[in-house]
């Protein structure tokens, strides 16, 4: 099997990056890629510094708008259930989805590169066991396995409201969770990109004069397949967004840090819908497509620009 | 189409399923508290004696390997998955033999319209590319393929529970209702039908669009494509007779990987509208934490995706003799 | 006892199916078509159709459908004419005789005698014989029915002939006429064996599956789980029938969709919704809303447990054990608030651990608390609860207090109550750690050393739900339940022997004072903080069918009360006997939304969706103009 599951783009073959600055000037010739970036930047900016622009994150303690409003003064997108303000809740929401999806993308990553270099460099029995396990995250539904695995790792680590980087526990089980079950397609391209730096004459001159295979695999491989790690990073990021959006959905989220997906869960267990609330749920729903929407854009531009094989296609 | 071909694929996917199988076996021993305790929740006056009894039963005092996991694999291979916990008594194959139909239906359906219309959509962007469809396609399906399908769902809540009442908005059939004919039933699935279908279509059609669209660019920049231009053949002749059929074979195979990507939605629509599916039976099970009903669950959507791929895998094999290798 | 129910737990404890049918038009259209339907909603869905497997309101909802009691509940809960038409108590109250009605048939047509109910009481005593006797200790089903006998005094049980069953108790008392055990027809029964029946984990589990035989009103027919199950009108049904002829009850995952359902008449009824829906229905003409309250209750409740220290377990510090402690926390609750915000109104703030619901029995604590955070204060410093130099209250070893919270993930609203909690006892130094546990961990977590467990926890927020008689609610405070149904731990002797008087007690009066003196123990000693009493929010619609009575007729809800009763005083008011397929059907304006403050919330989203179009459109304009842009740029590149 061949295709990469990346349902948009999925990297096969990278190459060495040129200058930088030529970068810069070749990115910005990309429209979709500069749109993707700019509303990333906005986004980046609600999740950096949301207390500067609303204020600390409302609780049902400190909340003070009337239930379930409708946007008036004062409330521009009404409140929910608990009289909060929906603006403070999607801005606040914006940095622990984009928190969480963040942190998912560094597990992920590693993972997916450590595999894919071990594998890819080391070869052999090892490179063939890597490769089963790989192929089988890639084609089990890996979903299903994060809503099993959930509950039983917050179980067996406790509840308590112990927060790494700001966020609680429970989240961070999912940000582990994702890592666990969405590596596989990052290791896959690594490891292809590996075996070709493999062979080249610097790798070997390497081996010649007696370096380690871990020195090799960290001073020689690795620089060389950084910008496939990035361009994949940005689609992997989407990715994660998308998922911990489904498993707060259904009721993995944690209340006291509302992600994006959590406040639809909320608004879906209000009744919100069928209410006609459409302000509790629709700006966590845009700003949910819209962040996807922008690392695919950016993602694919990247990899455009990263992959000689997509080089100019589009 | 060689026949070590077809049986080491056929190994790969035994293997992957007995991996499932462990991974089940394994998560069912990491569960929280103990599997007597998750069995018995609810009930009091839970005497150690009775705890007792409930190991011996399950054979949870016999040693964990060889002899649970053995018996494990074996009970997990003749068809046996255990009880739902909640569903007190009822064994978990029992539960899931009622809920798949009512999501073969959805997702069948879901499928077979989100492939017709996004290879359609797809080929014809890819074919005509830069053209207005192509650029209007394209952002609408990046927009769909950026939408959690429940959101979708959501919307469409919105306003068919909340403005316009055209249609209902959850379950399958009318709750109770009795059925003079199998037309009028037919009708009524019929109309619960058609939300949730145009939601999973809809979350489906847009990856599927972006896919075809760039195998067809692919194929149309091969060389034979560029030959039979050469060759004066029309573009409409290159794009059925040449391109089509070879940029279909990258898209099917990855919409049977995809397979394990659209569960994922699956179940949040099915949850959404209150279809009587097996999402509905997850998200219950996850609720109240049937463990044996969701490793079921797993095990079921996991076997389901390895013979999609096994067969297109198969099917890539006799259409495309290179990669019998 | 219908009370240990967790409550909310149960509500969102959902369940799952158990036979083929789902998407077989046959299955469905067998029956003749102008039948009379009631349709209900909710959110509880059906587990088990074997009565002694129940645990949720919907369980006990189904089985006094197919089933009666010995004596049904009556309108205002009094005991009413059930399997039995008559009863009498000998003079020491010690043998209670009842006359099984004449010539009543089980709905196959056999005969219904007292064979039947001596078989059922004589299954119930063989089981807790079992239990006392086996180191095993058994219980039959889920375990929540064999209460209802043994807190009777149930001694042995006769049927001198058949229409005549005589029982005797242990001691003179009333509860045997509140008990909540279905008679079963002995004819079906009988071929299974005690383990089949009580045991549902077991291998061969006798599950009753449809068609049931009974001589409730209506028995259950067709069952798809986890959709809905179907009821017909039994036709030897002793009783006034209702309109109805069959009756379908529908699971629904979200209210959400079940008040769409109620709101476009494809479905009659709907028990559970939440606040702002209830709010929003109150417009509709053909719609009412009901407002039950509660025979339940939302607690704090302390792991007191007392017995010496748990290796690996217990709670984090002994000033639990000290109802001081316990009672200057309470002055730090602000009951009336979390009343409004968590239930939206719906509800009252709890005192006792008997809710008003019970007229006769719920008496005002004497010593009433009030939201006094100054007075928590002072009460902890009296009480040797001094601060530290950062302000943090320190225990009696003197150790920093910070209190794990924690509520079943079932119970999602406790999420709220615990900020609040949070918040306000930061004010007395009293540090809290608030988290939502799973609820099967939780509930091995609340267990003891006496019930194998380690007691693992400091507070947690759930609750409990009530019979018509308060000796359930009574009963999970009593010593000998650590290890059972305690989930606090009090243990005082005290208050045992008041739990043992109250129930042998005949006279009302004398009754009243024990469980009054019960309440304000359990008031002041606070084992319990009894956070609110929550509505149950009911809907209907008054347009198919009239009769709707409310049970009991102050402050009860039509259905999903106690038993059968209200199924039956139901009307025909529909002229076209056909039911409403037509979802858009709803005569009048659909009611505007919006929360007791909130006003019209402008239901018409059209103006949202023409937004959200343009904006798709924009997006793809946009981008459609810089493709073009990109692909010249990208060409020139190239």
């Amino acid at each position: 099997m061949t295709a990469t599951p990346g349902p948009v783009a999925g990297a096969t073959r990278g190459r060495r990056s040129s200058g930088a600055g030529d970068f810069v000037r070749r990115f910005s010739r990309r429209r979709e890629g500069m749109v993707g970036l700019a509303i990333l930047t906005f986004f980046a900016i609600l999740a950096a510094i949301p207390e500067v622009l609303v204020g600390p994150l409302q609780t049902a303690v400190t909340s003070i708008g009337p239930r379930l409003s409708p946007p008036i003064d004062g409330f521009p997108l009404g409140t929910d259930e608990l009289g909060r303000d929906i603006v403070n809740l999607t801005v606040h929401g914006a940095r622990i989805s984009m928190t969480i999806g963040l942190l998912a993308t560094v597990v992920t990553v590693a993972i997916g590169v450590l595999v894919g270099i071990v594998s890819g460099f080391v070869g052999g029995r090892i490179d063939a066991v890597l490769m089963r396990i790989t192929d089988f995250f890639l084609v089990i539904p890996t979903f299903v396995l994060a809503l099993i695995l959930t509950p039983i790792i917050r179980d067996v680590v406790g509840s308590a409201t112990t927060e790494v980087f700001g966020i609680r526990m429970t989240l961070i089980v999912i940000v582990v969770v994702i890592g666990i079950t969405s590596w596989s397609s990052t290791a896959r391209i690594i490891r292809s990109q590996t075996l070709s730096i493999k062979e080249r004459a610097f790798v070997d001159r390497a081996r010649v004069v007696g370096a380690g295979p871990g020195y090799i695999m960290r001073v020689h491989i690795l620089p060389n397949v950084i910008n496939l790690i990035v361009a994949n990073a940005v689609l992997v990021f989407a990715g994660a967004v998308l998922t911990e959006t489904t498993l707060s959905f259904v009721g993995l989220g944690d209340p006291f840090q509302p992600s994006w997906g959590q406040l639809l869960e909320a608004a879906r267990s209000v009744g919100a819908p069928g209410l006609g609330a459409w302000w509790y749920f629709v700006p966590p729903g845009l700003g949910i497509i819209l962040v996807v929407f922008a690392f695919t854009l950016f993602g694919s531009a990247l990899d455009d620009l990263l992959n000689p094989r997509r080089g100019g296609r589009r | 189409m060689g026949g070590s071909f077809v049986a080491r694929r056929l190994g790969q996917a035994a293997i992957t399923i007995v991996a499932i199988i462990l991974i089940n076996f394994v998560l069912f021993r990491l569960m929280p508290g103990s599997p007597e305790r998750v069995i018995l929740r609810g009930t009091p006056n839970v005497t150690p004696e009775r705890i007792e009894a409930l190991r011996e039963r399950w054979g949870l005092n016999d040693p964990v390997f060889p002899d649970q996991l053995v018996a494990y694999i074996t009970s997990t291979l003749t068809g046996d998955l255990g009880y739902s916990f909640i569903a007190r008594g009822q064994t978990v194959v029992d539960v899931l033999a009622q809920r798949i139909w009512p999501t073969i239906l959805l997702f069948g359906l879901g499928e077979m319209v989100a492939i017709a219309l996004g290879l359609a959509l797809g080929a014809y962007s890819g074919w005509r590319r830069g053209g207005p469809i192509d650029y209007l396609g394209n952002s609408v399906s990046l927009i769909l393929y950026s939408t959690p399908y429940f959101l979708l769902g959501m919307g469409f809540l919105l306003v068919f529970a909340s403005s316009i009442k055209w249609l209902p908005t959850f379950g399958m059939l009318t709750a109770g209702r009795v059925y003079g004919s199998p037309f009028e039933f037919l009708a009524d699935l019929g109309a619960h039908l058609v939300l949730p279908l145009a939601t999973v279509s809809l979350g489906l059609v847009g990856q599927y669009a972006i896919v075809m669209r760039s195998s067809i660019i692919e194929t149309l920049s091969e060389d034979y494509v560029n030959t039979a231009r050469a060759m004066g053949l029309s573009e409409g002749r290159i794009l059925r007779h040449h391109a089509l059929p070879n940029a279909l074979l990258p898209t099917v195979t990855l919409i049977a990987i995809n397979l394990g990507y659209v569960i994922a939605g699956a179940i949040t629509v099915e949850v959404v509208f209150n279809w009587p599916g097996l999402g509905t039976l997850t998200v219950q099970a996850l609720t109240a934490r049937d463990y044996p009903v969701l490793q079921g669950v797993f095990l079921l959507l996991s076997v389901a995706v390895v013979l999609a791929n096994l067969v297109a895998d198969l099917v890539y094999g006799v259409l495309d003799p290179r990669v019998r290798t | 006892m219908r009370s240990p129910i967790r409550t909310r737990a149960a509500r969102v404890l959902v369940a799952l199916g158990l036979v083929l049918t789902a998407v077989l038009p046959v299955a469905r259209l067998a029956t003749a078509s102008n039948h009379l339907i009631l349709k209900t909603g909710t959110d509880q869905d059906l587990q088990v159709l074997n009565p002694f497997s129940s645990i949720l309101v919907v369980d006990f909802e189904i089985f006094t459908l197919n089933y009666d009691l010995l004596l049904n509940f009556g309108q205002d809960l009094e005991p009413a004419p059930g399997f039995a038409d008559s009863w009498s108590a000998s003079d020491d109250g010690l043998t209670w005789t009842f006359h099984i009605r004449d010539g009543m048939k089980w709905s196959d047509g056999t005969p219904a005698t007292s064979a039947d109910a001596l078989y059922t009481y004589q299954l119930v005593i063989d089981a807790t014989a079992k239990s006392d006797a086996s180191e095993d200790g058994y219980y039959l089903g889920a375990g929540y029915l064999e209460g209802y006998l043994t807190n009777a005094g149930i001694k042995s049980v006769s049927a001198p002939d058949a229409s005549t069953l005589v029982v005797e108790t242990e001691f003179a008392n009333t509860l045997l006429l509140n008990a909540y055990v279905p008679i079963l027809p002995r004819h079906i029964w009988e071929s299974h064996t005690l383990d089949e029946i009580g045991s549902a984990e077991g291998s061969t589990p006798f599950l009753n599956e449809p068609p049931v035989v009974g001589t409730g009103p209506y028995q259950a027919t067709e069952w798809q789980p986890g959709d809905h199950i179907t009821f017909t009108r039994n036709p030897n049904y002793w009783g006034k029938q209702g309109a109805a002829d069959q009756v379908v009850v529908q699971t629904f995952q979200a209210m959400d969709t079940a008040v769409q359902a109620l709101k476009s008449g494809e479905i009659d009824y709907v028990r559970g919704i939440q606040p702002d829906q209830f709010t929003a229905l109150q417009g509709d003409p053909n719609i009412q809303v009901v407002e039950g309250i509660s025979n339940g209750f939302s607690e704090i409740a302390f792991n007191t447990y007392n017995r010496g220290p748990i290796e690996g377990g217990g709670a984090s510090t002994t000033a639990l054990q000290d109802p001081k402690f316990r009672d200057a926390l309470a002055w730090a609750i602000d009951q009336q608030k979390l009343v409004d915000v968590t239930l939206g109104g719906f509800g009252e703030p709890g005192t006792t651990i008997v809710p008003p619901f019970h007229t006769r029995w719920h008496s005002p604590p004497d010593n009433p608390r009030s939201f006094d955070i100054a007075e928590a204060n002072r009460r902890l410093d009296a009480a040797g609860y001094p601060r530290d130099a950062s302000g943090n209250r320190l225990d009696k070893e003197g150790k920093v207090i910070t209190l794990r919270v924690t509520w079943p993930d079932s119970e999602a609203e406790h999420a709220t109550d615990a900020q609040f909690i949070k918040e306000w006892w930061s004010e007395l130094g009293v540090g809290v750690d608030a988290f939502v546990t799973e609820e099967g961990k939780l509930l091995d977590d609340l267990l003891p050393p006496e019930g194998g467990g380690l007691a693992n926890f400091d507070i947690e927020l759930w609750g409990w739900v009530g019979d018509p008689d308060p000796t359930s609610l009574l009963n999970v405070l009593r010593g000998e339940e650590i290890g059972s149904f305690s989930d606090s731990f009090y243990d005082n002797p005290r208050y045992d022997e008041l739990f043992l008087l109250q129930r042998a007690e005949s006279d009302e009066a004398t009754r009243f004072a024990q469980i009054k003196e019960m309440q304000n123990l359990t008031y002041d000693e606070a084992p319990y903080i009894i956070l609110y009493y929550d509505a149950e929010l009911h809907a209907y619609r008054t347009d198919r069918f009239g009769g709707w009575t409310n049970q009991p007729s102050d402050g009860g809800t039509p259905l999903f009360g106690y038993g059968s009763i209200g199924y039956t005083h139901l009307t025909d008011l529909s002229a076209v006997p056909a039911p409403t397929q037509e979802p858009g059907a709803t005569a009048g304006p659909s009611a505007a939304p919006g929360g007791p403050d909130g006003g019209s919330t402008g239901s018409d989203s059209t103006p949202l969706i023409l937004g959200i179009a343009a904006l798709v459109v924009v997006i793809a304009g946009g981008l459609l103009v810089m493709r073009r842009r990109s692909a010249t740029a990208a060409s020139e590149e190239e």
